[in-house]
């Protein structure tokens, strides 16, 4: 068979997406530990829960959601934490829309929403995770804190 | 955010697989002379602009509904439409590109088949929306407005 060249960028082309696809969905939402030992400020936080503005972390753990308005994941992810919340002890979820926060988003070097945080009962930022959270990843970290 | 109409998730990634094969013929077509990929550009710059303008009567959304959908079961979410129809301004961008080769620099014309191919491919099949990707990141850069 003769060799097409154009064909044969065409298939160069595909086999890139291909793996840079198998990449993505492979490192997406695993997560890294956390070691700075930087405390959330509450009061610059400004998150809101209910109808107040949040004071206090949870007693045990607290997972704090940055969320944009264009995010297409967000919603789900808003909602397996949100159940999680019920589930656990002494957690409380957060959840920050950045969409006009971007000083937010700057300080904490948040490039992509969902982006998840998991804090100690201090404040301080124990694990990250940007993107979809895979399965289980912080189910693992709460009961590490003794929240689930 | 509730006045939005919520749409199928599956809709706008049906319309990137069409994307995705448009732009790899494209591509290839583009290879051995820039210019024979002309036409598929100006295809996907007339598709992209539908889409970014009149997203209501846009073809793909029509063959959506009509054919794939009642083949389909339930979704099991309906989703936001802002970041498909951000992520199709991501591509009305690229297809830009392409019609500035057609006119100027023919080797735009590759170049922006391939860039559209790989964020469409990725929409389609890996459900990653590059340009939904790149928002934060670009309004952190102050490269655009709300």
């Amino acid at each position: 068979m003769e060799s097409n060249p154009a064909l044969l960028s065409g298939a160069i082309l595909l086999a890139l997406a291909l793996l840079a696809g198998l990449w993505l969905k492979f490192s997406a939402g695993r997560g890294k530990q956390v070691s700075n030992r930087e405390v959330i400020d509450l009061s610059k936080l400004k998150a809101k829960k209910g109808k107040g503005q949040v004071k206090a972390f949870g007693a045990k753990a607290t997972l704090l959601q940055f969320s944009t308005e264009y995010c297409g994941q967000c919603p789900g992810v808003r909602r397996q934490l949100t159940e999680l919340e019920k589930q656990g002890d002494g957690l409380l979820y957060l959840d920050v829309d950045i969409t006009e926060r971007l000083d937010l988003a700057a300080h904490f070097s948040v490039s992509q929403t969902p982006t998840v945080f998991v804090l100690n009962p201090k404040g301080e930022i124990k694990f990250r995770v940007a993107g979809t959270p895979k399965p289980g990843i912080i189910q693992n970290e709460l009961k590490k804190l003794g929240a689930l | 955010m509730s006045e939005l109409k919520r749409i199928d998730p599956r809709g706008p990634r049906f319309g990137a697989a069409i994307t995705a094969a448009l732009s790899l013929t494209g591509f290839i077509l583009s290879q051995e002379i820039w210019l024979y990929g002309a036409p598929v550009s100006i295809l996907l710059f007339v598709l992209f602009a539908w889409s970014v303008f009149f997203p209501a009567t846009h073809p793909y959304g029509f063959i959506f509904k009509k054919f794939v959908r009642p083949r389909l079961g339930e979704p099991k979410e309906l989703e936001d439409p802002r970041p498909p129809q951000f992520a199709q301004k991501v591509g009305f961008g690229f297809s830009i590109l392409g019609i500035i080769g057609v006119l100027v620099w023919p080797i735009l014309i590759p170049v922006s088949f391939a860039f559209i191919f790989f964020a469409a491919f990725l929409n389609a099949f890996f459900n990653y929306c590059l340009g939904c990707q790149m928002y934060l990141g670009l309004r952190r850069l102050g490269l655009i407005g709300k």
